[in-house]
């Protein structure tokens, strides 16, 4: 069986780069998992897959055995999802239209017209809360994917974005109460 | 009775205890959380409502990829990768504590060969000025040059000198005082003894040498008068002069301090054949 991650690194630093492809084996799903979530597309996933294992290639020297090298190029596959998502700006700046307009660059959704039921028949109620997830801010949206999805302590989270605790855990409230905010007509429709 | 608010219910929903952090409202442990959900009807209706929403958040999950995805981002990613060259020391595995350590060892290490080098720099230095202070304190053979070699010259100038005046005052004790001539030879001599005389009292006046300073004395009073008496030596002068040598006992002085003298410098291992001031 394989050595462990520590061993292979120590393998990769001294001169053995093919070593480096057990560690991306090994890690490849969980970074596609996550970098799914906060992108919210299947092909800029793959590029953060690619670009987190390039950069955590280039950044071997500098990791520290102390921690998990797991933990470590998670962290950097969330830093190079939210670099993506930033990249995106129109990403961010997508709203759920409560009415039809042609002008406006917002997504439109089916209005009450069709009825909840109907919603719920046609699976477009999953299309609106994933949408909603959508409408928030980058590190919101992140921040809540990490709670909420990733089972992450408001610890992890402050650590992944660089922020205090207290900050992710905001970053958190927030989310929650704009999601609800969104999906508050289709609970009372229900 | 106070509710919670919805930061608290959120806390809650996600099993996080609200004490992690300060913020004002919350009650902190989940179990108190808990207890008044269960008690407190309003609270409860809301966390439902909470918990229903976020429930409903749909799980965003990746389309299904085979157990060959690792191996395809590999593939894809090796190409661009430069092999690390191979290390002796893996310095990046070390521990930030273990690589202080070593850093500091190092430095220690340093400080120490520094010290050592100054040390033994002192200690060479210290040793080599010694051989030099030596060295040039060495007479060198048949030489006098040194602390040692001043005295030394002294002594011989004032043999000669206390010769030189022995003479003069036994010429003076035996002058003829009928003849008129004999008195113009003992005035240039006493001139000339005269200001050696006074280099030598000026010399000796340190020493601390009672019995050979007061000589000196008596021997320039004398001498003083010879070379300066008005008018020429004639004999009522040469006269006076022998009754003030007589009464000084000047002769037997400078008989003893060169006879002591003599005895000096005889342990000397080589004498120069006197010489002048």
């Amino acid at each position: 069986m394989g050595r462990n991650d520590h061993d292979t690194i120590r393998a990769v630093l001294s001169g053995d780069k093919d070593a480096y492809g057990a560690l991306v084996t090994r890690h490849s799903q969980t970074l596609l998992r996550v970098a799914y979530r906060i992108t919210g597309n299947e092909a800029d996933a793959e590029d953060v897959v690619q670009e987190a294992f390039l950069s955590g290639y280039r950044k071997l020297e500098g990791f520290e055995s102390k921690s998990s090298f797991g933990t470590w190029i998670y962290r950097i596959a969330v830093n190079c999802a939210l670099d993506k998502v930033n990249g995106r700006k129109k990403y961010d700046e997508v709203r759920v239209a409560g009415h039809y307009d042609p002008g406006e660059e917002e997504i439109q959704i089916a209005d009450g017209a069709a009825g909840p039921d109907r919603l719920v028949l046609s699976g477009e109620i999953g299309a609106l809360e994933t949408q909603a997830l959508r409408s928030l801010t980058a590190t919101e949206r992140t921040a809540f994917i990490l709670r909420h999805m990733e089972g992450c302590t408001s610890a992890e989270i402050a650590g992944v974005l660089g922020m205090d605790a207290n900050g992710a855990k905001q970053a958190v409230y927030r989310a929650v109460q704009k999601l609800r905010r969104r999906l508050a007509p289709l609970r009372v429709g229900i | 009775m106070k509710h919670l608010s919805d930061d608290e219910l959120v806390d809650f929903y996600y099993g996080e205890p609200a004490g992690e952090q300060s913020g004002a409202g919350h009650r902190g442990e989940l179990g108190d959380a808990r207890r008044h959900i269960e008690s407190c009807v309003d609270c409860r209706d809301t966390f439902a409502a909470l918990k229903s929403d976020l429930d409903a958040v749909p799980a965003i999950d990746p389309p299904a990829r085979g157990e060959d995805y690792g191996q395809a981002v590999w593939q894809s990613i090796a190409p661009r990768l430069t092999r690390y060259e191979p290390r002796r020391f893996q310095w990046p595995l070390l521990s930030v504590g273990m690589r202080i350590g070593m850093g500091l060892g190092f430095a220690a290490a340093c400080a120490l060969l520094v010290a050592g080098g100054f040390f033994a720099g002192s200690l060479w230095q210290s040793k080599h000025q010694q051989q030099v202070v030596a060295r040039s304190t060495a007479p060198a053979p048949g030489s006098h040059t040194g602390a040692s070699a001043q005295p030394r010259v002294v002594v011989v100038v004032l043999s000669d000198h206390l010769d030189r005046s022995e003479r003069f005052l036994v010429e003076l004790k035996h002058a003829d005082l009928d003849n008129s001539g004999s008195g113009t030879p003992l005035r240039d001599e006493a001139r000339s003894l005269l200001a050696a005389n006074r280099l030598c009292r000026k010399k000796v006046a340190s020493d601390e040498d009672p019995a050979l300073t007061t000589a000196l004395d008596h021997l320039d009073r004398l001498l003083a008068e010879a070379a300066n008496a008005p008018g020429r030596l004639n004999g009522a002068a040469l006269v006076r002069l022998q009754n003030e040598m007589n009464a000084d006992g000047v002769l037997f002085e400078v008989r003893v301090l060169r006879s002591r003298n003599t005895d000096q410098d005889a342990s000397g291992s080589d004498r120069p054949n006197g010489g002048t001031i």
